[in-house]
């Protein structure tokens, strides 16, 4: 489903951001990709999205050879992942049901269908009943259950989550991750980004871990070691 | 696919208006008081404008002929300049009609009276009154009058005493128009600037918010488009604005203006109606392609992402 291959990543010349790291992830896993701040976790989540393209490497998503998008088709590419972010997100003027309408109206779905579909994906993250609830008006939990319902209303294949528990108290958070287990469950491959080790060791599944921008250890059933 | 963009485009502009209203009416308040000021500009011009055909209107040539020249020969004369191209209109006075008129501004002076009494016949010959299509026609239509064959008939002709005014009328004229194009200029130039920089502003304030729509697949035409709808949006309220204004403060003018041009009509308000579409039209479509420029260039710094 995602494919790093040797990916490398430099700014200003001097900074490595990701060094030829090559990932494997097959379609339906959950994979942790842990390692302290700066070591090049969230590169890997910008270069999934391309908001910043590689300089040595190929990274493939879907089937879709992405190392060298067009400008133009970054939009559909962002269509078809679903991302979460530590920071939420979130447009600030828009209610709860139209930031996640948000995301469907960029890609022309028919107000009928977003009516519809909408409400259900607000259901799965238990948010049916603040739709008219601006994100100033909410909880971080319940923010975080926004974006995470904005990032499934297209159905996607893959869903990143960049640190979603790092601005979370410890009750949320383990919502936040049971959330993204079940949506795992469903069939949606999880790219979970996080340096807390008490959540990253309670999953129980693959961890990818990072230092200094390259891969130094990857485990089927792993632990955050560092 | 195009008109659905375009309707959420427009209810997204509109949803914005609202939801930032402080901001927009920010926008507007600029935008009107720019508008308001090159609206003055266009008074300014106007009346000036004004000012000096009401002084030119008041030029002419009077040629006085002597008392003996029949009215045969003076209208032989009128037709003869009446071929003119330059001449706009000639005016003929007949001695008996110039007597008459002396009679009426001098009635109270009774040595005037008596004088008259005192000569047996009028003293006054006839009189043409000469005005031409522009000022600058007027030393051709004096070459034409100081013909050799009309120079025994004509007593005395006033237009030396013009000249000097002419000539200076000339030159205000000439100053007026280099000095309105340079501040018109100027501030077109500086009107475009403050709408550019408000526009940035407002844009500047969503530029998180344009990094999000992009992270969720907006296209950048989606990103862009309902900022740019946004402040067409508040151009057209700020010219609709301006206007209301301007003609308040036109008819607040107009009184004055009647007494400033010593009597002579000049309808301002008659004057912007007439050529509003032309004034307030191109003030609009200014204001809209400006705010699609600047919406343009200020949002394409964020659409990177």
């Amino acid at each position: 489903m995602i494919h790093l291959i040797n990916v490398t990543k430099k700014f200003n010349r001097q900074t490595v951001a990701v060094n030829n790291a090559t990932i494997h992830i097959e379609p339906g896993e959950f994979v942790s990709i842990v390692g302290q701040s700066g070591c090049g976790k969230t590169t890997i989540i910008r270069l999934l999205i391309s908001e910043i393209k590689p300089d040595h490497g190929q990274i493939i998503i879907g089937g879709w050879d992405i190392t060298k998008i067009k400008s133009y088709q970054i939009p559909l590419l962002r269509r078809q992942i679903g991302v979460v972010f530590q920071d939420f997100k979130l447009l600030p003027k828009k209610t709860v049901f139209e930031n996640v309408a948000f995301a469907l109206q960029v890609s022309g779905t028919t107000r009928g269908r977003i009516n519809k579909i909408v409400p259900q994906v607000l259901k799965i993250v238990d948010l049916e009943d603040k739709l008219d609830r601006y994100p100033q008006e909410l909880s971080g939990g319940e923010r975080q259950r926004v974006a995470i319902a904005r990032a499934l209303v297209h159905r996607p294949k893959v869903l990143l989550a960049d640190e979603p528990t790092g601005n979370l108290d410890a009750i949320n958070s383990k919502e936040i991750i049971n959330l993204l287990l079940k949506i795992n469950d469903f069939g949606t491959t999880v790219l979970l980004v996080s340096h807390d080790k008490s959540i990253v060791n309670a999953l129980k599944k693959r961890v990818i871990t990072m230092e200094d921008g390259a891969i130094v250890q990857d485990q089927k059933i792993g632990k955050y070691v560092i | 696919m195009f008109l659905l963009s375009l309707s959420r485009s427009i209810l997204f502009a509109i949803q914005s208006f609202w939801r930032n209203i402080w901001l927009s009416l920010a926008t507007i308040f600029i935008i009107t008081l720019t508008f308001i000021s090159i609206n003055f500009l266009v008074i300014i011009s106007a009346v000036s404008d004004s000012a000096i055909e009401a002084v030119k209107e008041k030029i002419d040539i009077s040629i006085y002929f002597q008392q003996e020249v029949n009215e045969t020969k003076v209208a032989e004369i009128k037709s003869h300049l009446e071929t003119l191209p330059q001449i706009k209109s000639i005016t003929y006075s007949s001695s008996e009609d110039n007597l008459a008129n002396f009679k009426t501004k001098h009635q109270d002076e009774l040595l005037i009276q008596e004088a008259l009494k005192e000569l047996e016949k009028n003293p006054l010959g006839a009189t043409l009154i000469v005005k031409a299509k522009q000022l600058d026609d007027y030393p051709e239509i004096l070459e034409a009058i100081d013909n050799p064959a009309y120079s025994d008939l004509i007593e005395e002709r006033s237009y030396d005493d013009h000249q000097v005014v002419i000539d200076r009328i000339n030159a205000i004229t000439e100053n007026v128009r280099k000095g309105g194009l340079i501040i018109s200029g100027l501030f077109v130039i500086i009107a475009a600037l403050i709408v550019f920089n408000t526009v940035r502003i407002a844009i500047f304030t969503h530029r998180h918010e344009v990094g999000i729509m992009k992270l969720v697949g907006a296209t950048n035409w989606f990103v862009r488009s309902p900022f740019i709808i946004e402040n067409i949006f508040s151009g057209v309220i700020a010219c609709v604005l301006a206007i209301g204004v301007v003609y308040f403060i036109l008819s607040l003018i107009q009184p004055h203006l009647s007494s400033y041009f010593g009597g002579a009509e000049f309808n301002i308000i008659g004057y912007f109606n007439s050529n509003a579409l032309v004034i307030f039209g191109s003030q609009l479509i200014g204001i809209i392609v400006l705010n699609i420029i600047s919406s343009s260039l200020a949002i394409g710094k964020y659409l990177r992402v």
